[in-house]
């Protein structure tokens, strides 16, 4: 499968770096065609500016300055996001992301009197997203777990119509041990290598 | 009251920049003391460095890069958010308000391992909004920007705190009618506030 891992995390030696690490190397061992967005590294600007929200409804215009990042889009079947949730969502540059590249005509078909929002990136069959939370698992519930549906849930109904979606979560980060750590990073290899 | 209204649209042209200057507009009119916080005007840089991801847990010197933020939001006993919802979620701008200046020590404080709330001098929550979708569609997805307001933010603040939640859904098929009854129904929570 070819797959697209967008990792958003300012710190290269932090655990969600190593995560991101585990899973290119899983998803290759597995024989997965893979594409990388470090979104940090590259730094990218996640702030939609004004001209480019007066551009947004203009087909071709608005892809101006994310032309690659649709590019990789329009590649891939599967996508994968691998961030720390902050505040119950992503950070802003991944946030950022989804404002500057999930862009009408490119990404999903405005709708019309008559006619729901449609979707056009029916390539990507399957979209993934793996988190380092602070809260709780029950507690991140009781929020609405709103982070998880604005990805998964919002993203995959502009995807193929058979989206598949799945999360894996590391809770209470920061009273996490080293052994807890390893488990999880252990489970996405797993869960990677075994992609369908 | 002192009222912080926080504003996230980069197009002052806008219906949802009309929104925000009518909240402020509103409020002075009542005789509040409005703080107008407009992200994009003020240039707000919305991305936690590494730096500050490093330096996160460490009180007081985290509130460093953003002590300006950190004070206007000290000083509010209302909060106010004027913004649109983009892809079900917050604008990123004003996310990273949130990733950047509500910080251990500011907005929460850790205990024990356990995270306490520490925005108890907010005894008002508003938010003021538009959605490119339909309701029924924002209900099926979970609403999570609405969740956001009346969840996270409303468990940081005062527990007997009033939230109100205006948005005018379904933008994308509005007209001018559904844009002016919108106002209207703005004017009418700003003149309770």
């Amino acid at each position: 499968m070819r797959v697209l891992l967008v990792h958003t995390h300012p710190c290269d030696e932090s655990f969600n770096a190593a995560l991101r690490d585990g899973a290119m190397s899983a998803l290759a061992e597995a024989g997965h065609e893979t594409r990388l967005l470090d979104l940090y590294a590259m730094g990218f600007d996640p702030v939609l500016s004004a001209q480019g929200r007066r551009d947004y409804h203009t087909p071709g215009e608005n892809e101006t300055g994310v032309e690659d990042h649709l590019g990789h889009l329009r590649w891939c079947e599967a996508l994968i996001f691998i961030y720390p949730t902050w505040w119950y969502g992503p950070p802003a540059m991944l946030k950022g992301w989804l404002d500057r590249v999930w862009i009408p005509h490119a990404t999903f078909r405005m709708p019309e009197p008559n006619r729901p929002i449609g979707r056009v990136l029916t390539n990507i069959r399957l979209i993934g997203a793996i988190s380092t939370l602070g809260s709780p698992k029950w507690w991140w519930w009781i929020m609405g777990a709103p982070g998880r549906r604005t990805l998964l849930t919002g993203l995959s109904v502009l995807c193929a119509p058979r989206c598949k979606t799945f999360w894996m979560g590391l809770h209470q980060m920061d009273s996490q041990d080293q052994a807890s750590r390893t488990d999880f990073l252990a489970r996405v290899k797993h869960k990677l290598r075994h992609l369908a | 009251m002192r009222v912080l209204v926080v504003h996230a649209h980069p197009n002052p042209d806008s219906y949802n920049a009309a929104l925000f200057r009518r909240t402020v507009e509103g409020l002075r009119a009542s005789g509040h003391e409005v703080d107008a916080c407009d992200l994009h005007e003020e240039d707000f840089q919305p991305v936690l460095t590494r730096a500050e991801r490093v330096g996160y847990h460490a009180i007081p010197a985290n509130r460093t890069p953003v002590e300006a933020h950190v004070q206007r939001l000290e000083q509010a006993e209302a909060l106010v958010l004027v913004y649109p919802v983009w892809n079900f979620g917050l604008p990123a701008i004003l996310k990273g308000y949130f990733d950047r200046v509500f910080l251990p020590g500011v907005s929460f404080k850790l205990v024990g391992g356990r995270v306490q709330p520490n925005l108890r001098h907010i005894r008002k929550l508003m938010v003021v909004t538009s959605y490119g979708g339909p309701r029924w569609r924002a209900f099926l997805m979970g609403d999570p920007p609405r969740k956001y307001a009346t969840r996270v933010l409303r468990a940081l603040i005062k527990p007997t705190a009033s939230t109100d939640y205006l948005a005018h859904y379904d933008m994308n098929r509005s007209t001018d009618a559904t844009r002016a009854a919108f106002m209207g129904r703005l004017d009418k929570a700003l003149a309770g506030f």
